[in-house]
């Protein structure tokens, strides 16, 4: 009777662990198939938080969510953005792409010139030009 | 009516000559700007437009497995045929897409027909008695293409009272050389509108 109950406790904490694994967090140095480093990431917000940058003028629209894959051996990064005013936004962005020694890992890219309308979301991706991409910045701009 | 007595006359030379002065001091200014910049001048074919064709291009074709595949193909760049109505120099977005690709690193391009004069001038010089035998380049080494690479721009222009609206559609592909067959082919579109007031 004992051993049964160990048993049932045993399996009920496998089956708990199992499930508060969260998707995309698989593999150590990634979360949501990016990579992350040595950062901590808990959550979307945390990073889109270490992802996303604003240079000049700010603009409200968010990025929401984002993930990464590999294509071939090139970094590809899809982010959705919001837009969730009632007026049309117009916003620049453009990815900065990092190698493994937290240098540029290629030119600055060109400002990306993206017209937002009202309570929309728009997926906007990046493909790095080069494999010693390892890792990105998205960089976002009001044109207002 | 206007007084043009010759005190008033008088008084407003101070005036005339603070204008002129205004005027000459209105110089033009020059200064550097970020290349990368959007720039909306006008709605005719721009830095960003190029630069944003270029990159899209180059991006969408790294991903293709004729050249993720890693065997560095041989490319040759042709034509891209301008079909707008506008001057655009198609040479330069060529030149910046292989410049691109080439810096990838995946891509290795072949002397293409407008090089090509250059090139057999070059081979020509050094097959002559100015030159050392032993060191002078042979005929007969050079590699040809596998892959070529043309394309087209065209454009939509609407224009109404006060509203201009230009439509550009880039279109680029990869062409196997030994089997016609088509590899890779992409657009990028671009709208510009501009409106008075």
């Amino acid at each position: 009777m004992k051993w049964t109950w160990i048993i049932i406790a045993v399996l009920a904490a496998v089956l708990a662990a199992g499930c508060a694994a969260k998707k995309g967090f698989e593999k150590p140095g990634f979360a949501y198939g990016c990579p992350i480093g040595d950062t901590k990431i808990g959550s979307m917000e945390d990073l889109i938080k270490a992802k996303v940058l604003m240079e000049g003028k700010r603009t409200t629209i968010q990025a929401t969510e984002m993930r990464c894959t590999m294509t071939g051996d090139l970094l590809k990064i899809d982010v959705n953005l919001n837009n969730d005013s009632s007026k049309i936004k117009r916003i620049n962005y453009k990815f900065r792409w990092i190698d493994r020694e937290g240098m540029r890992a290629w030119e600055e890219e060109v400002w990306k010139p993206l017209l937002m309308s009202e309570n929309t979301n728009i997926v906007i991706n990046g493909i790095a030009p080069t494999s010693k991409a390892v890792d990105y910045r998205l960089i976002l701009q009001s044109q207002e | 009516m206007i007084d043009a007595s010759p005190t008033h006359r008088l008084a407003l030379l101070p005036l005339l000559a603070a204008l002129a002065l205004a005027a000459g001091c209105a110089q033009e200014k020059t200064r550097y700007g970020d290349e990368k910049a959007v720039e909306t001048v006008t709605n005719q074919f721009g830095s960003t437009d190029l630069q944003m064709i270029a990159e899209s291009m180059t991006r969408s074709m790294l991903q293709d497995p004729v050249i993720a595949s890693g065997n560095l193909p041989i490319v040759t760049v042709q034509e891209v045929k301008n079909k707008t109505s506008e001057y655009i120099d198609t040479r330069s977005i060529t030149d910046k897409i292989r410049a691109e690709l080439q810096k990838s690193g995946k891509v290795r391009f072949a002397v293409d027909a407008a090089a090509m004069q250059q090139q057999v001038e070059e081979l020509q010089r050094q097959q002559s008695e100015l030159y050392e035998k032993e060191q002078a380049v042979e005929k007969g080494r050079m590699v040809g293409a596998q892959y070529r690479m043309e394309g087209n721009i065209t454009s939509i222009v609407k224009q109404a009272k006060d509203v201009k609206d230009v439509y550009y559609k880039f279109n680029l592909q990869l062409w196997n050389i030994r089997n016609g067959l088509l590899e890779w082919t992409d657009e990028k579109e671009i709208r510009k509108t501009t409106s008075k007031g």
